[in-house]
């Protein structure tokens, strides 16, 4: 039977979806039965989401600029390579 | 799932940087910098990074015409980055060393008994959501703390697959990691983040 530390060990591949359909029940029937398992998933998986909102949006105008500047001279170089290889 | 550009869009985008177009890289450098610098920002820091992402572009405008299309471009531009970040890693014999043989964090496995239920059960559920927490900067400032004392493949693997949404197969390919050993990597490093969450959520210290 699937005790709790063996749930936590595969708790991230259950989150992703990635268990074959037995694990997948296994973990289900278990979360049935114990708060503090459901109370993990749930932790772990609000942890994902708070790294998926952490990293997002944090775009760096200055950079972009930056990077603009040196394509933009990098580019006054430019030659057509592709047809060089012919 | 991959960025908001479309198959087709993506192929045109694709001709026109062949072409040197300046408008298509200025949307190229616009639409992928941020990924490409996140990259590169788990092997150097932040200006070490930009700069090569900088230099990445420049590669760029010289090889796009060698570019195939097998991988998507997003995923091509990433790998350009990992190569060089990996080289510039070997030249100054820094080394990326990851332990795959246990899947718990060590502070997890402590807080369970021998006979494998929790002693120390998670202590609160966290209610708010993840755009509400990510407003208190205090825990914003913690986060980024801890990520950067991540191991440096625990935390590529992290942001390329939750904030970049690469697909495992991609990560595994920039990443030169199995995909057991992805698995194993994700799952020890957002067990960090479940920890410091709670840390945060119950004392109010990072
Ligand atoms: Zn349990």
């Amino acid at each position: 039977m699937l005790m709790c530390k063996g749930l936590a060990e595969i708790a991230s591949d259950y989150i992703d979806d990635e268990l074959n359909s037995r694990q997948n029940l296994s973990v289900k029937m278990h979360l049935m039965m114990c708060k503090h398992c459901r109370t993990f998933i749930g932790n772990l998986r609000a942890s994902t989401d708070l790294l998926k909102a952490h990293s997002s949006g944090r775009d760096n105008e200055e950079m972009i600029r930056r990077i603009d500047e040196r394509v933009a001279e990098a580019l006054k170089t430019w030659t057509p390579e592709g047809n060089n290889t012919e | 799932m991959d960025t908001s550009v479309q198959p087709d869009t993506e192929s045109s985008l694709i001709e026109d940087l062949k072409k040197g177009n300046a408008t298509a890289y200025k949307h190229a450098v616009r639409e992928y910098s941020p990924g490409m610098l996140a990259v590169a920002r788990f092997y150097q820091d932040q200006s070490g990074a930009e700069e090569i992402v900088q230099d990445c572009w420049v590669t760029v405008i010289g090889a796009i015409h060698k570019f195939e299309g097998r991988s998507g471009l997003k995923t091509w531009l990433h790998r350009i980055v990992a190569n060089r970040c990996k080289n510039k890693l070997r030249a100054t014999n820094r080394e990326v060393s990851t332990d795959f043989s246990e899947t718990l964090d060590p502070e997890l496995a402590s807080r369970f008994k021998s006979n494998g239920r929790w002693s120390l059960p998670p202590k609160l559920i966290f209610h708010e959501s993840a755009d509400t927490l990510m407003e208190n900067e205090a825990l914003s400032d913690c986060l980024d703390k801890h990520l950067s004392t991540l191991p440096e493949t625990q935390r590529s693997a992290l942001m390329l697959y939750e904030a970049h949404q690469h697909k495992s197969e991609d990560v595994c390919n920039i990443l030169d990691v199995s995909a057991s050993n992805l698995r194993v990597l994700l799952h020890r490093a957002r067990q960090k983040i479940f920890l410091m969450v709670e840390t945060f959520q119950e004392t109010g210290e990072c």
